[in-house]
């Protein structure tokens, strides 16, 4: 305080109004806490630069020198010059101080330094070479300078699905097919074990192939489109695999036991990837306070993408910010409004809103019924001889599960988001809401799909079941029937994703450049990119990968390659024929969500697996698991050939008599974290109403000493 | 728009601007290029400089809001040299660290360069968001308000930078959008 009092006497103006704010500016200036601050900052002045008051010095020179005397001090060390805030000539000479230092250092520090400094920089250069085999990372950018970081986040989600889908492929390849093509094209000297099994009745094997006879081109065409004829014995469904075990020269190589676990490593290693991916976006979701919908903060000091290079663009952002801000402030006007209702209105908004999602859950109930209604007739027409249908017919019928599941999603985001007006929520959370449940509407079908075919195939009404377990009249081998659903419902999405684009997207861009003097054609405008609906239509696409690679091996790299394809048709799409969306969708969120719709569809994609699996009885006709009751099988014979130490472990981890107490135990540690994370919310709102005080005083003693250097200054000396 | 004597970088001060930025090699490259294309004809790259309305006009900067404010805080006596482009591209560059970047958005932010970020810069810095000068009051009003009420912990209507590093390392689009990933003409 002396200082200031004594700089004070170096003015010799008279003090004006706005001296008044300079005089308690310079005062906040001094105190310790900002010093501190800006000492931290590192901030070496010097060599005659000025970069406004922020550093100015309030006392002579010494004390700068001061101030590099203290910081040399500070940086011994590894610290990285890099992270200084300052020119590139004072970080110079901070690396010259630097390097003179460590000669005074002995010679375990110095070899410590090296040896971090050079590790440091092999990781960086390992970075860098990665980044350049980072696929399509020019795409990527140009689409964020020209779109903004929202629809890039797509892009990205996009990419990351194209290389878990490789990820799996290779997975399989390694475990499943390399060991068969090995044996098959006598690469080594090894050879398929058949086991025949003297428990299963013969009738159970029948499994014969549909007679050829003269074959019509367009068979060729519908077995191409539905993996049904020459399609069926290829490496490309389950039925292939026929195989117990592959005998090398070592070893045998248990092939059952390898399909079923690599089917378990793909499911644990998509779960652990995008936990691992929406983490970083979750961690920042819960750092932010209760009002997570108004980080306004965020908003306005990280609104603007920096990124962005291209002028048109620069106008929307400038636009959807505006638009952005007014909602929430809107949102928050809504808020209040609903926390202010009378109780009867709250009763009438709820009675309503019970009755409206009675209609939703009826809508659902009955778009689920007339896909099983088509399920069931498809798969009884498909058994009729093919020759006899005319060729349209017959594509239609083995198509109609899919095309009544294409319509139910395309009708379904209309209804909801018509019904959703209704229930008078607040807009944001009314967007959140529709999107939640077109995205369980979208994923849901193909959950009912595949259990509508697992009850027809364990469906028998006579003797048929009893033998086997399951038709094995009609489905003698039902693993490749379910492959074949899945396999064409995969076909049939890229179809009706390359038709849009082709059909709908690529002619409305014509008319509204060309026929933009007609009413309709101005008001309809331009397509827009729409995010949500294309986050669900790849996520739709990768539930059915996950569900299908089971009955159908190679359906992850067709998976692969249909998002490449998907890939370049959107971009083309998004750089010919969109708009940029007024509509923000912000990146950080984005992420959030994306990872969230697709842990969902990972969810629903284990459900029919894990019936599947454990429930219905394997195929005996085809496929590794003939000589067990169900796939998962597999696992406790193989536990059985363990040491008996090794097997009475295996039993007590999965008895009851370990999984409740363990169930108990980590409900505690989980209520223990809960209660410390309110704990500490509590602390953190009372030290913010203490900062708030302790502020308060400060003021108040800057304004006394203001009031009192001008009583001083008016006093007459 | 003439070319600066052809002087290709040499290898050891590659290698030293990549040990002081967090720039890579051929960002550097990229800038070193550019750098070439616009200084005046026949100078040393190491002694030209550009002018802040040079550096304005790059396309990186064309159409940003803040772009006098950037420049502002990068150059030294109003002009660019080439390491000021450096420091500037090191600051925006994706391998950043955040409390570099934060540091950077504070001073950018502080409009009136009084240390700290006030009323008076943060109406300034919502009419840059907005591009219009013509923001309704109460909106204005009610935007500083939410702003106070998140992030100004002391309760004195001013953002010191303790509170402004501390808003910024809550904030999710900070980090991304507090970038600029190429240099190029």
């Amino acid at each position: 305080m002396d200082e200031s009092i004594s700089t004070y006497y170096t003015h010799l103006t008279v003090p004006r109004e706005d001296e008044h704010r300079h005089l308690n500016m310079t005062f906040l200036q001094e105190l310790p806490s900002y010093r501190s601050i800006v000492r931290r900052r590192a901030s070496i002045l010097g060599r005659d630069k000025t970069r406004g008051s922020l550093l100015k010095p309030a006392s002579s020179d010494h004390k700068a020198h001061l101030e590099i005397g203290k910081l040399e001090k500070e940086h011994v060390g590894s610290q990285s010059i890099r992270k200084y805030a300052l020119d590139i000539s004072e970080k110079r000479r901070l690396r010259e101080i630097q390097e003179a230092q460590i000669k005074y250092l002995s010679d375990w520090d110095q070899w410590k330094q090296y040896s971090t400094k050079s590790w440091k920089k092999f990781i960086e250069e390992t970075k860098e070479l990665a980044s350049h085999l980072e696929l399509w990372r020019n795409d990527l950018r140009s689409i964020e300078g020209k779109f903004g970081t929202g629809i890039q986040a797509y892009f990205a989600f996009l990419r990351f699905l194209v290389i878990l889908n490789l990820v799996i492929f290779i997975i399989i390849f390694l475990f499943i097919l390399l060991p068969i093509i090995l044996t098959k094209y006598k690469i080594t000297d090894s050879t398929f074990l058949i086991i025949p099994s003297s428990e299963i009745d013969l009738r159970c094997k029948v499994y014969t192939m549909n007679s050829t006879g003269l074959i019509y081109f367009y068979t060729y065409m519908i077995d191409l489109l539905s993996g049904t004829g020459f399609l069926e014995w290829t490496s490309l469904f389950y039925g292939h695999y026929t195989v117990d075990g592959i005998k090398f020269k070592t070893f045998t190589y248990d092939l059952p036991l390898a399909y079923l676990l690599s089917t378990i490593a793909y499911m644990s290693l998509s779960l652990l990837w995008i936990v691992k991916r929406s983490v970083e976006g979750f961690k920042q979701n819960l750092v932010r306070s209760e009002e997570q919908y108004q980080s306004y903060c965020n908003k306005i000091f990280a609104g603007w993408d920096f990124c962005i290079t291209d002028q048109t663009t620069a106008r929307l952002k400038h636009s959807s910010i505006l638009y952005e801000l007014k909602t929430d402030l809107e949102e928050e006007r809504i808020r209040q409004k609903i926390a202010e209702r009378t109780p009867e209105e709250t009763l009438r908004i709820y009675s309503l809103r019970l009755l409206l999602n009675t209609v939703v859950v009826a809508f659902l109930a009955s778009c689920f019924y007339s896909i099983y209604v088509a399920t069931v007739f498809s798969q009884e027409h498909m058994k009729k001889e093919i020759n006899k249908m005319v060729f349209g017919e017959n594509l239609l019928i083995l198509y109609l599960p899919s095309i009544v599941i294409t319509m139910a999603n395309f009708i379904t985001p209309l209804i909801f988001s018509r019904i959703i007006h209704y229930e008078d929520y607040s807009p944001a959370f009314e967007i959140r809401l529709t999107l939640l449940r077109c995205v369980f509407m979208r994923l849901a079908t193909i959950c009912v799909l595949v259990l509508t075919l697992g009850s027809k195939i364990t469906y028998c009404d006579n003797e048929d079941c009893r033998v086997c377990g399951y038709n094995h009249k009609l489905y003698p081998c039902w693993e490749n029937q379910v492959g074949q659903e899945m396999y064409k419902l995969m076909i049939f999405d890229l179809i009706i994703n390359l038709a849009v684009t082709i059909f709908i997207e690529f002619p409305r861009k014509l008319l509204v450049t060309h026929c933009s003097n007609w009413k309709l054609i101005r008001c309809w405008g331009q397509q827009e990119f729409a995010i949500p609906d294309n986050v669900l239509g790849i996520v739709y696409g990768q539930t059915i990968c996950w569900i299908g690679s089971f009955f159908s091996p190679l359906l992850p790299a067709i998976a692969t390659v249909k998002f490449i394809i998907i890939f370049y048709v959107k971009e083309i799409s998004l750089m010919y024929t969109c708009r940029p969306s007024t509509r923000p969708f912000r990146a950080s969120n984005s992420n959030f969500f994306f990872l969230l719709v697709l842990l969902i569809g990972l969810s629903l994609a284990f459900i029919p697996l894990g019936i599947s699996m454990t429930h219905i009885p394997s195929s005996k006709a085809c496929g590794p698991f003939t000589n067990f009751n169900t796939s998962w099988d597999a696992i406790p014979k193989t536990v059985s050939t363990f040491p008996v130490a090794l097997q009475t472990l295996v039993h007590a981890v999965t008895s009851e008599a370990f999984a409740v107490p363990f169930f108990i135990v980590i409900c505690l540690i989980m209520f223990y974290f809960i209660a410390l994370a309110g704990a500490h919310k509590r602390v953190v709102v009372q030290l913010r109403q203490q900062l708030a005080v302790e502020s308060r005083d400060k003021h108040y003693l800057v304004r006394r000493l203001t009031e009192l250097q001008e009583e001083t200054r008016n006093r007459p000396s | 728009m003439g070319q600066c004597l052809r002087h290709p970088m040499s290898w050891e001060e590659l290698e030293e601007y990549q040990a002081l930025t967090f720039l890579t090699r051929n960002e550097i490259l990229c800038i070193h290029e550019t750098f070439c294309k616009l200084c005046p004809r026949g100078k040393y790259y190491k002694e030209a400089t550009l002018t802040m309305d040079q550096i304005s006009s790059l396309p990186a900067l064309r159409v940003n809001p803040f772009r006098d404010r950037i420049c502002r805080v990068f150059s030294h006596d109003e002009v660019f040299s080439f390491e000021d482009i450096l420091g500037m591209a090191s600051v925006f560059s994706a391998q950043a660290c955040p409390s570099l970047k934060i540091e950077y958005a504070f001073r950018i932010y502080d409009i009136n360069e009084n240390g700290f970020i006030d009323e008076d810069d943060l109406q300034n810095i919502i009419k840059r968001l907005l591009n219009t000068t013509d923001v309704g009051d109460e909106l204005l009003k009610n935007l500083i308000q939410h702003v106070w009420y998140d992030a100004d912990l002391d309760n004195d209507h001013m953002l010191s930078f303790a509170e402004f590093e501390h808003a910024m390392s809550k904030s999710p689009d900070f980090m991304n959008s507090f970038r600029i990933p190429s240099w190029g003409l």
